[in-house]
């Protein structure tokens, strides 16, 4: 009797586990398992959107189309650029940061707030406020000429190719520095002060303390931020659509995201603009593995 | 703390490192105040050779015409409230979706829950850049375009948010459960009244997370809605700037209008935006 009654309580719990899980299951299923599913699908076939005509399939053509393309490998190029650009300076700076703040002993979290407060705002007010500042009579203007000493000229920040592409740079750097440090403050704070305290009565000075200890330990740290950096800036799309949408050049910004969503919603093309989702998709596929794969190794424990 | 308070106290002085810190800071916190400042000036001051920093007063037109928008439709009123309903919304519903999900995750064993585990973990490597377009077609088909629900429905669904309950949830006393369990209280209630009331920094770290990718979310309302009326704070935004002729003093009011709310939020509640969790998710939203 008592056996039966247990056997039916766990029965119970299974089936109310099932209860719980299955309302995330129906929305997992249809708003990412079958979007992707369908992303394969359709990047396989000839779908436009404003035309009556079914979609025929067409194999590998939009891929074929895309690799052949100039408009897109210039899309590739541009977040490419965009990414090494962004990534690398951010994570230098903001390891320095870190490592100036944990240097410190009053007004530690004061830096930290104040250097993460541009990530509070959106980047749609980001971008407002920088497409202000790089107007030719803006801040930008005025402070370079500050710097170098000019006066009056135009160094074109939403208009030459080049420095557009800087100046995009610059948005991003401003807004993710903060969240950087304070992500790597966290990773200095972690490792254990006896390391510390051990070299120092080794005699060693602050340059040896952080390439020796400091650095080493925290190399999963900014490997994980490093790739964190580069998946954010792949699917970088707000301030390169908004700077178009203000009228700076779209060429020199043309992103992955931003070409996607041209392609789909401006030109009407959804198998080419899920082809290049799909793209898009496997390399972000690749850096999240290996980020997995990182924040796993993370974890383990100094020593 | 204390212990880390030395950290790297060696002989040389701090005075580089302050030096650094200070002129990071002002570098950061100039284009803040540029916003904040410029917003109480009247255009013509605000392009004016070099820029004059302290506003004469609060030029109040700025934040009035931001106010009653381009047509004088006070458009702006319903785009916040659109803004106001879809983020809080996802906060809500991601929260509780999240929390029974991770609950049931965390508690109960049945056949098949790692599988439905790592079926979940595994949409964390689909980026919802790379979705979007099927995500669009999706939408259309179910006839949500420019609906409520077509912004609010895709976002749900998070598989960090199930992660976190989960985590939060492992160790919570099964004792506790087990005893309301022979009180005769019904699993429903077991969850609502004891299980969710005590998830409070895990479902505050989450609700602030989703509200916050909501709040500043483009692309999808970009792709999804249509009308005026349905537009969010963003949305409204880029009618600013795709004008040629806007005002900057009004843009900039504008941009103060549409950061207030996550600024409060972020001057009581620093602690959540300011936490590992939080941080590290944040890259996921």
């Amino acid at each position: 009797m008592r056996r039966k009654r247990g056997f039916s309580m766990e029965r119970k719990k299974a089936i109310w586990g099932w209860i719980f899980v299955i309302p995330s299951l129906i929305f997992f299923s249809a708003f990412s398992f079958y979007p992707i599913i369908n992303a394969f699908i359709e990047s396989f076939f000839n779908r436009n959107l404003l035309s009556l005509r079914p979609p025929r399939f067409v194999g590998w053509d939009n891929y074929t189309y895309l690799f052949r393309s100039r408009d897109f490998w210039l899309s590739v190029q541009n977040t490419a650029i965009f990414t090494v650009g962004t990534f690398v300076p951010l994570v230098a700076f903001s390891l320095l940061l870190a490592v100036c703040i944990m240097s410190i002993s009053r007004l530690r979290r004061f830096f930290q707030l104040s250097l993460y407060a541009p990530a509070v705002l959106s980047s749609v007010v980001a971008a407002l406020i920088w497409l202000l500042i790089f107007d030719p009579r803006g801040l930008a203007n005025q402070g370079m000429n500050a710097l170098l000493g000019t006066t009056g000229v135009n160094y074109k920040w939403l208009s030459d190719t080049n420095m557009l592409r800087l100046s995009r740079i610059i948005v991003y750097f401003w807004k993710y520095i903060g969240y950087f440090t304070v992500l790597f403050v966290s990773g200095i704070g972690a490792i254990p002060y006896s390391l510390t305290e051990a070299a120092l009565i080794d005699g060693a000075n602050r340059w040896q303390l952080f390439w020796r200890i400091t650095f080493p330990l925290l190399k999963p740290t900014t490997l994980l931020v490093s790739v964190m950096t580069m998946i954010q800036c792949l699917k970088t799309f707000s301030t390169q659509y908004l700077f178009s949408t203000a009228g700076a050049p779209t060429r020199p910004i043309n992103v992955i995201t931003l070409s996607i969503y041209n392609t789909a919603i401006k030109d009407y093309r959804i198998g080419r603009a899920t082809a290049m989702s799909i793209l898009l998709f496997v390399v972000m596929f690749l850096f999240t593995w290996v980020q997995l794969r990182l924040s796993r190794t993370e974890e383990v424990t100094f020593m | 703390m204390h212990k880390t308070r030395s950290w790297y106290l060696g002989k040389a002085s701090n005075g580089v490192m302050w030096l650094i810190l200070i002129a990071a800071c002002v570098l950061v916190l100039i284009p803040l105040a540029f916003m904040f400042t410029a917003s109480a000036m009247p255009a013509r001051d605000i392009l004016r050779l070099p820029y004059p920093w302290i506003p004469k007063g609060i030029h109040w037109p700025n934040y009035w015409n931001g106010i009653r928008g381009p047509e004088g439709d006070f458009i702006f009123l319903r785009n916040a409230l659109n803004s106001l309903i879809v983020a809080g919304s996802v906060a809500f519903f991601t929260v509780l979706l999240s929390a029974v999900t991770g609950y049931g995750l965390a508690k109960f064993k049945f056949k098949g829950r790692n599988l439905v585990f790592m079926l979940i973990m595994a949409t964390m490597m689909i980026p919802f850049e790379a979705i979007m377009i099927p995500l669009y077609m999706v939408a259309m088909r179910m006839g949500l375009q420019d609906t409520y629900a077509g912004l609010i429905l895709p976002f749900l669904a998070n598989a960090f948010g199930v992660f976190l309950m989960r985590q939060f949830l492992i160790t919570f006393p099964d004792e506790i459960l087990d005893a309301a369990r022979i009180d005769g209280a019904g699993e429903i209630r077991i969850f609502s009244s004891i299980v969710l009331p005590a998830s409070g920094p895990a479902v505050a770290t989450l609700a602030i997370l989703a509200f916050r990718a909501q709040w500043d979310s483009l692309l999808w309302p970009l792709l999804v809605v249509q009308s005026d009326e349905m537009k969010t704070i963003p949305l409204y935004i880029t009618r600013y700037m795709a004008e040629t002729h806007s005002d900057e003093g009004i843009m900039m009011a504008v941009a103060v209008l549409a950061s207030l709310p996550m600024i409060i939020l972020f001057l009581t509640l620093s602690k959540y935006f300011v936490s590992k969790e939080g941080l590290t998710s944040a890259t996921k939203g």
